[in-house]
């Protein structure tokens, strides 16, 4: 957290040229950052529908305010925090969804197909029964590698709510999953 | 260009992970639980360059007008509205107590300063002070009042 952020070259010249109102270019950062943002926000609204919805309505709002940025920081970290403040939109916008919708939203097929199937279901179960906010912190945080003050300036909750958050969040997810450690 | 297309690893971390947090493999299935799910057959890279073009369409629909404005664009619109009708309100409201008052006023007028009668300790002074049409007359009764 100390010293200046680190920007590389690619992403300075395509901001520049985004300002400068080349759509080419934000096409360019698209492609770059769209998938750590769909996960931010996927962490966030948990079914995979409304992530693409809350990813392209930030994508939106970030081109329209492209003017405000600071190219000094790092475009990825401004994004997300516009791309979770969708994301956060829209869980207010919808109505509150219940264990088993978002039990489902997590059940799709796994990747890896050496994964385990009943780790994959438990998983799926026990994240659906977090609360909303423990459920993004704990993804953000130990799936995605975010710091707590990240979290915090992306849900719009103080870094301290984050850590504490998380506490729980694990300390319930630990509870869930017991009988599958070992 | 070909490690851009490849989706971020959770083990690829900024931050190093701490005593307490998830184990490696609960990490890893957490992450592959929010990977967009693809359609069979469907590979992965073309998933991201169809949301790409998605995302594209919207931000080209994008009202450029809207650019820079931010939240205030919100409030432009109204902020005429408003100002037209504070006006109106404001001529309204005038016009009312104009009218309202002027009875009030004249009652309050009527109260303070004798028409009339008058009490006779107060009688003489006060009819020369405001009886009085010239400058001499008042100048006689300021001399009046001030003999006392």
């Amino acid at each position: 957290m100390t010293g200046p952020p680190r920007i590389n070259a690619e992403e300075r010249d395509l901001v520049a040229a985004a300002q400068a109102g080349d759509r080419e270019a934000f096409s360019g950062l698209v492609r770059l950052h769209q998938r750590r943002a769909y996960l931010v926000a996927r962490a966030i609204v948990t079914v995979h529908e409304d992530a693409e919805d809350a990813l392209q309505d930030g994508f939106v709002r970030a081109f329209q305010a492209l003017d405000r940025f600071d190219p000094s920081q790092t475009f990825g970290a401004w994004l997300n925090r516009i791309v979770a403040n969708a994301a956060l939109d829209l869980t207010r916008r919808r109505k509150v969804r219940n264990t088993e919708e978002l039990t489902d939203a997590l059940r799709s097929p796994f990747r890896d197909p050496a994964e385990n199937a009943e780790l994959r279901e438990r998983l799926a179960e026990a994240l659906g029964k977090l609360p909303e906010r423990a459920r993004s912190v704990i993804v953000l945080h130990d799936v995605e590698g975010y710091t707590h003050v990240e979290i915090g300036e992306m849900l719009g909750i103080p870094g301290g709510t984050a850590r504490s958050d998380l506490h729980h969040a694990r300390q319930k997810l630990r509870e869930l999953l017991k009988d599958l450690r070992g | 260009m070909t490690d851009e297309l490849k989706f971020p690893d959770p083990l690829e971390r900024r931050v190093p992970r701490d005593a307490d947090a998830l184990d490696e493999r609960t990490a890893r299935a957490i992450h592959e639980a929010y990977l967009p799910p693809l359609t069979h057959g469907e590979v992965e890279n073309n998933y991201w360059s169809a949301l790409e073009q998605r995302i594209m369409a919207r931000v080209a629909s994008a009202n450029p007008a809207q650019r820079e404005q931010g939240y205030w664009s919100v409030l432009n619109g109204w902020a005429q509205v408003g100002l037209v009708a504070a006006a109106a309100l404001f001529a309204i409201g005038g016009l009312v107590s104009q009218r309202l008052g002027e009875p009030e006023e004249q009652v309050a007028y009527e109260s303070v300063v004798p028409t009339s009668s008058t009490p006779e300790a107060v009688s003489a002074p006060a009819a020369l002070l405001t009886a009085s049409g010239s400058s001499a007359q008042r100048d006689a009764a300021l001399q009046y009042v001030l003999s006392y």
